[in-house]
């Protein structure tokens, strides 16, 4: 299976300290494979630095050491429009999905904003708005709502509707269920299995719930104590975990 | 009126009755909760749990008289023989802390951040005992000691110098510094990491085994419900529409609401509840659930009462709120 989105040998320090300057190491030595149309589920405990490696896969975050590549190609020296392929290509979910939209933008604007930046013609915003709401099961009458006037769940899927205008190939999802309630929780990860086998989409999902990763997951890693450990291949599709209630 | 969790022993500590709360905003009448009873009992973990919006906090802050000024209250909550809804001000601040604890959500927005903990934990002997300053402190650090945080400073550290995890201890540890014969805990473990929030929930629910409290856990953890709680209503949209011992709600839900939400739990295989919560504002007549249940039929347009369930089986009767039973 070819890797779409590939970590190597990456570390990731920070430095504290106003006149004593000390480097404290997040991670060091990790490599990890994103294959297409799969899902690597990665663990680990609160501050083992999963968002901060999610965010170098995005290049949000430059490592300190090592690289990420992107078909192939190190996504720091990739200019002109490969650069534009890597960055439409690879999209990142966060947590906060109120956080994620902008308060004073309505949903439609912050839609506009994604189809002016990959230079759709004004006239046909309108369509490829609603298109976008429709493919995350939302209604087109939610457009003019602003998100605080919309629940966490539609907040999640009106950010997945942005990113999926992209027609990325990768999504880092950054435990996009967490802050949500465990029915809208459920209604998030089956739509993410669907779009996964509809358009052929690669996650990152980054969770700290192992049920979780064994849902959606093929492969899983697990982030702790500064390394990386890569455990067995779950069942294809991942499955629930036998019944404990 | 309908009775929901009618105490099967002895009169219940607490008794809300037909409680209904909604709040008049720009956008219309928010109904918020809407005839909702319980019982808690002298010692008993009554949990109350739904999904967020569905007016847990609501019920919960209404026994305290914690609600904002646009809000309209109806209903009784009987504490004591007296109404609480029908006090005073003055006569609440006698009962809040000493009679009745709240621990809230959030310790980093209920906590004065520029206060040190064993201050704000000795706050309450100070206004409701009159203890001195040094004794009051004194028995605030024995009380963090309990819920071992006793070392490390804790006790002089201020809320910004503490994890959420310590936080949520303080808030704790202030809540049952008065020994106050009920605990209501409005989900002490949002926020928390799973392993941390069992914890949390453990040491709740071991000071009020010490303490002899009573203790109403509002929370959308299942599974912490479940596994502390002698008993578990279940909220839907402003309605209680389930209430009955833990184990057996979880192990035979009655409500299709019940069964719905137990079904999206990882552990069942996170099968969603098709549509969403119907807005507050104008819902559904008849059965709230309605819209969204797999076992509608034409009764449900009209709103069901809250009716007993005989459960032979279990340690006490069911009571739902369904047109099926």
């Amino acid at each position: 299976m070819l890797a779409i989105l590939k970590a190597e040998n990456i570390g990731m320090t920070y430095e504290s300290g106003l006149i004593i300057k000390k480097r404290h190491s997040i991670f060091q030595g990790i490599s990890l494979e994103i294959e297409e149309g799969h899902t690597l589920g990665l663990i680990g405990p609160s501050g083992a630095g999963k968002t901060t490696l999610g965010m170098i896969l995005a290049g949000l975050e430059r490592p300190s050491s090592g690289c990420v590549l992107y078909r192939g190609e190190d996504i720091w020296k990739l200019k002109g429009i490969n650069y534009l392929a890597y960055r439409r290509g690879v999209q990142m979910v966060f947590q906060d999905p109120e956080g994620s939209l902008n308060p004073r933008k309505s949903i439609e604007r912050s839609i506009h904003e994604v189809l002016r930046y990959i230079n759709i013609p004004q006239r046909e915003w309108k369509d490829k708005a609603r298109q976008a709401l429709e493919m995350v099961g939302l209604s087109e009458e939610l457009l003019c709502r602003y998100p605080g006037q919309i629940s966490g769940g539609q907040s999640q899927r009106a950010a997945l509707s942005r990113v999926l205008l992209l027609n990325p190939k990768v999504i880092i999802l950054d435990e996009p269920t967490s802050a949500l309630d465990i029915s809208v929780q459920a209604q998030i990860l089956v739509l993410l299995k669907d779009l996964q086998k509809n358009l052929g989409l690669a996650y990152l999902l980054i969770s700290h719930q192992p049920e979780v990763i064994d849902f959606m997951a093929h492969n899983k890693a697990v982030l702790e104590s500064g390394g990386i450990r890569h455990e067995s291949i779950l069942p294809q599709g991942g499955g629930a975990r036998p019944d404990p209630l | 009126m309908s009775r929901l969790g009618a105490a099967p022993i002895d009169d219940p500590l607490l008794r809300v009755e037909g409680l209904s709360v909604s709040f008049d905003t720009a956008m219309g009448r928010v109904r918020a909760a809407q005839d909702v009873c319980l019982d808690l009992l002298k010692g008993e973990t009554l949990a109350i749990v739904g999904e967020t919006g569905c007016g847990k906090s609501v019920v919960a802050n209404s026994i305290l008289q914690l609600i904002p000024g646009n809000a309209s209250v109806q209903g009784r909550v009987i504490f004591s023989g007296r109404d609480l809804l029908s006090l005073s001000e003055r006569e609440m601040a006698e009962i809040r802390g000493r009679e009745i604890a709240i621990v809230f959500q959030n310790p980093s927005l209920a906590l004065n951040p520029i206060i040190k903990a064993e201050e704000q934990i000795a706050e309450p002997l100070q206004i409701h005992s009159h203890l001195p300053r040094s004794l009051s402190i004194q028995m605030a650090k024995d009380m963090l000691r309990r819920l071992g945080l006793g070392v490390g400073g804790v006790a002089e550290s201020f809320p910004f110098q503490l994890s959420g995890g310590m936080n949520q201890r303080v808030m704790i540890a202030a809540a049952m510094i008065l020994s106050p014969r009920i605990i209501i805990a409005d989900e002490p473990s949002k926020g928390l990491d799973r392993l941390l929030a069992r914890q949390v929930a453990e040491e709740l629910s071991g000071l009020r085994d010490k303490m002899d409290a009573s203790l109403l856990l509002i929370t959308h953890d299942l599974l912490l419900a479940r596994d502390i709680s002698d008993r578990i209503s279940v909220m839907y949209s402003g309605e209680v529409v389930e209430t009955g011992e833990s184990q057996a709600v979880f192990d035979h839900p009655l409500h299709p609401y019940t069964k719905a939400l137990l079904d999206c739990l990882p552990q069942r295989g996170f099968h969603p509840i098709p549509g969403a919560s119907p807005s507050m504002i104008d819902p559904p007549g008849g059965c709230k659930f309605y819209p969204r249940c797999r076992y509608k039929h034409d009764k449900c347009m009209q709103r069901p009462d809250m009716t007993e369930k005989r459960c032979p089986n279990e340690g006490m009767d069911r009571e739902v709120r369904c047109w099926l039973y």
